[in-house]
C-alpha cells in the first residue's frame, strides 16, 4: 500500500494506491476450470491520531490494486495519518505516512 | 569542322575541371570525396552520442536520489504516469505487474518487464518529459529514476542513485529474455550441398533481373550436345506462347498433341515456321504473328517452333 498525504491550503489531501488482488469469486482458472477463491477488501479505513477520517466497505465489484483519493480539514504538517485495510479472509495491512 | 569541335570540347572539359576543383576547395578537404557535406563537429557528435547500455557505458557523473526524484515525479510525470506509476488513462503504466507475464493481458512495466535500469535512464533523458524531452539535467534523470524504481520496489525510500552504484540495481525480468533460436533465424541448410553456380543457368527473369526459372545442365559436354535451340526455344515459348499452346486456345495445337502436329507439320517444317512468324488465319484456328510478341526476332520464334515440335513428337 502506498500513500500520499500533502496539505492544500487547510485541508489534508490523501491519495492511496492499495496493493491487492481483488479476486472476486466468481472467476475461473482457464486451465484448471476451478474457480479461483475470494480476495477483496472489505473495509479500508483511515486514521489521523485516534480518529477515523474516512472508512470505505469494498466489495467484490472493486477493481484490482484499488486507488483512493480523498481530504479533509483539521491535519497539520509533520503529523502522520494511518491506512488499514482488511479483506475477506480478515487479512489486514497497516501503513502510516507523514502529511506532507 | 572536325578541329573546331576538338577545340570546344577541349574548352569545356577545362571549364568543367576549373569548377570541379573550385568545388572541392570549397566544400571538403578530403579530395576522395564528392564536395558533399562536412564532417560533423565534436559537439555535433557528443549531442547525438547519449545512449546508456545496459553495463553502465555512457553514464554521466552524478546522483539523484529517491526524495528528490518524488518531487520532481509529481511536477513533471505523474500527470500522465500517474502518482503511483499506475498510468491515467491510457498513458503507460510505470510500476506494477509483477508476475503478469504470461497473463492473457500482461502488464509491462519497468518492474515486471524491462530487463535493465540504463534503459530506465537512458529514455527518460532521450524523450522524457513528454512535452520537452532532454529538459532534464544528468541529476534529475538519475533522482527520477531513482523514484520510479522506488515506485516499483527495487529500492529503499532513502536510497541515492549514482553512476557507481547503478549497476547493483537489479531488474525482477533481467533474465526473463533469451536469444530468438527459433529455426528462421538459424538457418543453416540451406549452406549444405549447395548446387554448383556454373551449372545453373537463368532462362526466364522479370525486367531482366528477377530469375523466375533456372535449369540446372548437368555437365557442360551435354549442354553442348543438345539441340541449341532448346533452351533458348522453351524460354521464348514459356514467355510468349504457351498461353494459348499449353492449352490450345483459340484453336492452337496444344503442345504434346502428337496428333495435331503431325497434320500441322504435312507442308514441312518451314511452312510452319513461316505461319508462326507472319501469322495465320484459318478454319481450324488463328495464329497472331510472332505469337502476338512483336519484340521476337525471327530466330526466337523459330527456336520456339522448334522446341514445340520436338515436345509433340
Amino acid at each position: 500500500m502506498k500513500i500520499k498525504a500533502k496539505m492544500k491550503r487547510d485541508m489534508a489531501v490523501i491519495k492511496v494506491l492499495a496493493k491487492h488482488p481483488m479476486e472476486t469469486g466468481l472467476r475461473k482458472d482457464k486451465k484448471t476450470d476451478k474457480i479461483i477463491p475470494a480476495k477483496f477488501i472489505k473495509e479500508l479505513v483511515c486514521k489521523h491520531g485516534d480518529k477515523v477520517v474516512f472508512h470505505a466497505d469494498f466489495g467484490r465489484s472493486v477493481s484490482k490494486n484499488p486507488y483512493v483519493s480523498f481530504s479533509f480539514a483539521g491535519a497539520q504538517k509533520g503529523e502522520t495519518v494511518s491506512m488499514t485495510w482488511t479483506d475477506n479472509t480478515d487479512e489486514t495491512v497497516t501503513v502510516e505516512a507523514p502529511i506532507k | 569542322m572536325y578541329n573546331s569541335v576538338k577545340k570546344y570540347l577541349k574548352v569545356l572539359v577545362l571549364a568543367t575541371a576549373a569548377q570541379g576543383l573550385f568545388a572541392t576547395a570549397a566544400y571538403a578537404q578530403d579530395p576522395g570525396h564528392y564536395g558533399l557535406g562536412r564532417i560533423a563537429t565534436e559537439e555535433e557528435v557528443a549531442g547525438w552520442d547519449i545512449d546508456v547500455r545496459p553495463d553502465g557505458l555512457g553514464l554521466p557523473d552524478g546522483s539523484g536520489s529517491v526524495s528528490v526524484g518524488e518531487g520532481l515525479y509529481e511536477a513533471q510525470c505523474a500527470s500522465c504516469h500517474g502518482l503511483f506509476g499506475e498510468g491515467e488513462g491510457r498513458w503507460p503504466v510505470l510500476a506494477g505487474g509483477e508476475g503478469t507475464l504470461t497473463d492473457d493481458r500482461p502488464q509491462k512495466t519497468v518492474g515486471s518487464y524491462w530487463p535493465y535500469a540504463s534503459t530506465l535512464w537512458d529514455y527518460t533523458r532521450r524523450a522524457m518529459p513528454f512535452t520537452a524531452p532532454q529538459s532534464l539535467s544528468v541529476d534529475e534523470t538519475y533522482a527520477i529514476t531513482a523514484y520510479v524504481l522506488y515506485l516499483n520496489e527495487l529500492v529503499e525510500e532513502d536510497f541515492v542513485l549514482t553512476k557507481e552504484n547503478f549497476l547493483t540495481v537489479k531488474m525482477p525480468n533481467a533474465e526473463g529474455f533469451f536469444e530468438d533460436d527459433r529455426p528462421d533465424v538459424k538457418n543453416t541448410a540451406c549452406m549444405k550441398d549447395c548446387k554448383d553456380p556454373a551449372s545453373i543457368k537463368v532462362i526466364s527473369t522479370i525486367a531482366g533481373v528477377s530469375p523466375t526459372e533456372h535449369l540446372e545442365e548437368k555437365g557442360a559436354e551435354e549442354s553442348e550436345a543438345a539441340e541449341p535451340g532448346n533452351v533458348h526455344g522453351k524460354a521464348i515459348y514459356k514467355q510468349s506462347c504457351a498461353v494459348c499452346h499449353d492449352h490450345g486456345v483459340a484453336g492452337a495445337p496444344k503442345t504434346g498433341d502428337n496428333e495435331i502436329w503431325a497434320d500441322r507439320l504435312v507442308p514441312g517444317m518451314e511452312a510452319v515456321v513461316e505461319r508462326a512468324i507472319s501469322g495465320y488465319t484459318g478454319e481450324d484456328g488463328v495464329m497472331p504473328p510472332k505469337g502476338g510478341n512483336m519484340s521476337l526476332s525471327d530466330e526466337d520464334v523459330t527456336a520456339a517452333v522448334h522446341y514445340m515440335v520436338e515436345q509433340s513428337q
